[in-house]
């Protein structure tokens, strides 16, 4: 039986997003003209996990890599006992594509093992945890355009509980290519360039050590006018005369953005999406990079909603240094 | 964690449509096997499955949502609940993909214009979003996708948005379909029995399939007498993708934390529902588990699939729904499918019916990249 208060702070230890260019410094950044590439990522996974994953799916490389980056920037050997949770709107797309004409005609008929194993929605949680030897709760959240606000819901709610200490919460997609293929699965406005990519954050109870805070993760009814949400939100988070920024996530119209930023003047509205495009968990590639160094301390506001109308505000502070 | 009401049950299985149809076959140890009429695969190995009757429902990806509806609608009307009774309440789904139902809707086109096009396959997300605003459901949605323990960890997930006070009621879904995807896949990975599920039988040689749709409708409160969850746990057994670490000691852990969760001894427990895939390495692990948790007060234990056929995501709802069934009508279902103990295992599963017993009830769920789920319930 859990003796819960449910309002423990929880603090943010280490942030990575990697972005679609392979992306994971504030200097790599790159602003998107356009569709990016595929993305080759074999030589980086070497890099960056030390090993090839041989029969892993771009998905498991996409989220191999940021979860390892992340857990590299943590100042301390990760415990065994950290929760997982990882956040995927569309999971494995190109995997499930290709198991599918494997197997349906005109294809071969009969599935590539490894192929199958793959297309398995919750193997990324599998090596990233394989990899970074976490063996505690492991969570693959497929909420559409919340997936990862999802995911950051739950692992905080089971830190403030007192379930356990320390979380690992990611969020990760990919596209495919070409872009009418991938628009069957996603909704983008004619300008808005297809990305993939993924974000990290390591959660603790501790705040010995943090670079963040997770404020909140709020989810709001449907038909919810923001502006009221917001201030309501920004009354019980913002310190006085903290730097405030907006990050408004892929589902959030442009004029929308213009409307809360005019709401509140004091807003600075940053919209990450060029630099990593639009997808599903996007929010996750969002939230880390603002911890990118040198990281500008100050509140910063998520704001998305997925295509129903649920909406989802998450408050994250940046640490001095 | 704090007890969670199980207020009401919803099955739709190769039994048919109901808890109560699952439970009389059950009662008359007569397996769920139907013939695969679905369609036709591209092996030649004959394999048992547990098909349901898609007659009543619409053809393509639509019959995943209404089967969904199908069992929901049982689960409200034990609760005594219409629609309207679901504003603010959550819906948490469990299941592995929803490639059965972009399968369904690719042959369902081809059939209806001969054009093979290969369909969109919705995120199960989505369907989620549409089942919860066909319901009315303004509280949270949230889907769970973690292979055949999908719908046990939406369960734990749902407990917890309860007790947190975030709804007042949680609709649990697993959901799974057949396909030629997962039956090719696993006949590929040589995982499938010929002659059906045998749990913790000498001769198992792999699962049977099924598909499924359960509904579970939970409710916080205090109330410490009928149907209740527990607790349970989840973990992460990185051992291998596809196979258990052999002495069973990620599956003890999940079930010592699913005991801790719940406030428990196992000497509490008074019955366990087996993962039971008859599979050789998840049966030759669960029992390493059993054995060295429980040592010499193991409790009786059973395992349901050859009744119900592996029904992956959905399996957590789905075996809970139907075994919590059985224990309601006053019995526990002997595991059909075992006839010859393994020497190996040093354990066998129930062989006969018993009296349905009081006290907790452990139920093991376990899943590719080995997450793993254990859930403790009381039946009074």
């Amino acid at each position: 039986m859990h003796k819960n208060s449910y309002s423990r702070p929880v603090y943010i230890h280490a942030a990575a997003a990697l972005g679609p260019h392979g992306d994971s410094t504030r200097s790599e950044r790159r602003v998107l003209h356009g569709d990016p590439p595929p993305l080759e990522l074999k030589e980086l996974v070497k890099t960056i996990v030390g090993a090839p994953l041989r029969q892993a799916s771009h998905l498991v490389e996409l989220a191999a890599i940021g979860s390892q980056l992340c857990l590299k920037r943590l100042p301390y050997a990760v415990p065994e006992n950290t929760a997982l949770y990882l956040g995927t709107g569309l999971a494995e797309v190109r995997k499930n594509e290709a198991v599918f004409r494997q197997v349906m005609p005109p294809g071969p008929g009969m599935a590539s093992p490894f192929d199958f194993i793959n297309a398995a929605n919750n193997m990324a949680a599998f090596y990233v945890a394989k990899l970074g030897g976490l063996r505690a709760r492991n969570l693959t959240v497929t909420q559409a355009e919340l997936s990862f606000e999802w995911a950051l819901h739950l692992a905080a709610a089971d830190l403030r509980s007192g379930e356990y200490r320390q979380a690992l919460v990611g969020g990760v997609d990919e596209n495919s290519h070409p872009r009418a293929n991938h628009l069957r699965r996603i909704t983008l406005r004619p300008d808005q360039p297809m990305g993939e990519g993924c974000g990290w954050l390591v959660l603790s109870v501790a705040a010995e050590q943090a670079c963040g805070e997770l404020l909140e993760v709020r989810h709001l009814a449907r038909g919810t006018d923001l502006v009221p949400a917001l201030h309501a939100a920004l009354a019980a988070w913002r310190r006085p005369d903290e730097p405030l920024t907006l990050l408004p996530g892929f589902c959030i119209e442009p004029a929308e953005s213009a409307r809360l930023a005019q709401a509140l003047p004091e807003l600075q509205v940053q919209d990450y999406l060029t630099l990593c495009g639009g997808f599903h968990s996007a929010a996750a590639f969002g939230l880390a990079a603002v911890f990118d160094a040198p990281a500008a301390a100050g509140l910063y506001v998520h704001l998305n909603r997925d295509l129903t109308g649920h909406v989802m505000l998450t408050g994250v502070r940046v640490l001095p240094p | 964690m704090s007890a969670i009401q199980i207020r009401g049950l919803g099955l739709v299985s190769s039994y048919g449509m109901g808890v109560a149809c699952a439970v009389e076959g059950m009662r008359a140890a007569r397996t769920g096997i139907t013939p695969l009429t679905l369609f036709s695969l591209p092996f030649q190995d004959q394999i048992q499955v547990n098909q349901f009757d898609h007659a009543p429902f619409p053809p393509g990806a639509a019959g995943a949502t209404a089967v969904i509806e199908a069992a929901v609608q049982e689960a409200l009307t034990e609760a005594q609940l219409t629609r309207n009774g679901l504003q603010d309440a959550a819906l948490v789904l469990g299941t592995s993909s929803f490639l059965f139902a972009g399968e369904a809707e690719y042959r369902h086109r081809l059939a209806a214009t001969g054009q093979a096009v290969m369909p969109v396959v919705s995120p199960p997300g989505q369907v989620a979003l549409r089942v919860a605003a066909d319901l009315g459901i303004e509280g949270p949605v949230l889907t769970l996708t973690t292979a055949c323990s999908s719908s046990a960890n939406a369960l734990l997930v749902a407990a917890g948005l309860l007790r947190r006070g975030e709804a007042r009621r949680a609709l649990v879904i697993g959901i799974e379909g057949l396909s030629t995807i997962a039956l090719n896949g696993f006949h590929s990975l040589m995982l499938l029995d010929p002659e059906g599920c045998r749990p913790f039988d000498a001769q198992r040689r792999g699962m049977q399939l099924g598909e499924a749709a359960g509904a579970v409708l939970l409710e916080a409160g205090d109330d410490a007498h009928g149907d209740r969850l527990l607790g349970g746990a989840n973990l992460c057994d990185t051992h291998h993708m596809t196979s258990a670490t052999p002495d069973g000691s990620a599956m003890r852990s999940v079930m010592e934390m699913a005991l801790a969760d719940a406030g428990l001894q196992p000497a509490d427990v008074a019955l366990i529902k087996a993962h039971g895939t008859g599979s050789l390495d998840n049966d030759t692990a669960e029992a390493a588990a059993l054995r060295t948790l429980f040592g010499t007060e193991l409790p009786p234990f059973t395992g349901i699939k050859r009744y119900l056929g592996h029904t992956l995501g959905a399996c957590g709802a789905v075996e809970l729904a139907a075994f919590l069934g059985c224990l309601r009508a006053g019995f526990v279902p002997p595991a059909a499918g075992f006839s010859r103990p393994d020497p190996a295992l040093q354990i066998q599963p129930l062989t006969e019916f018993r009296p349905a017993p009081t006290g907790a009830v452990m139920l093991n769920f376990f899943g590719f990249g080995g997450n793993y789920a254990s859930l403790l319930i009381a039946h009074d």
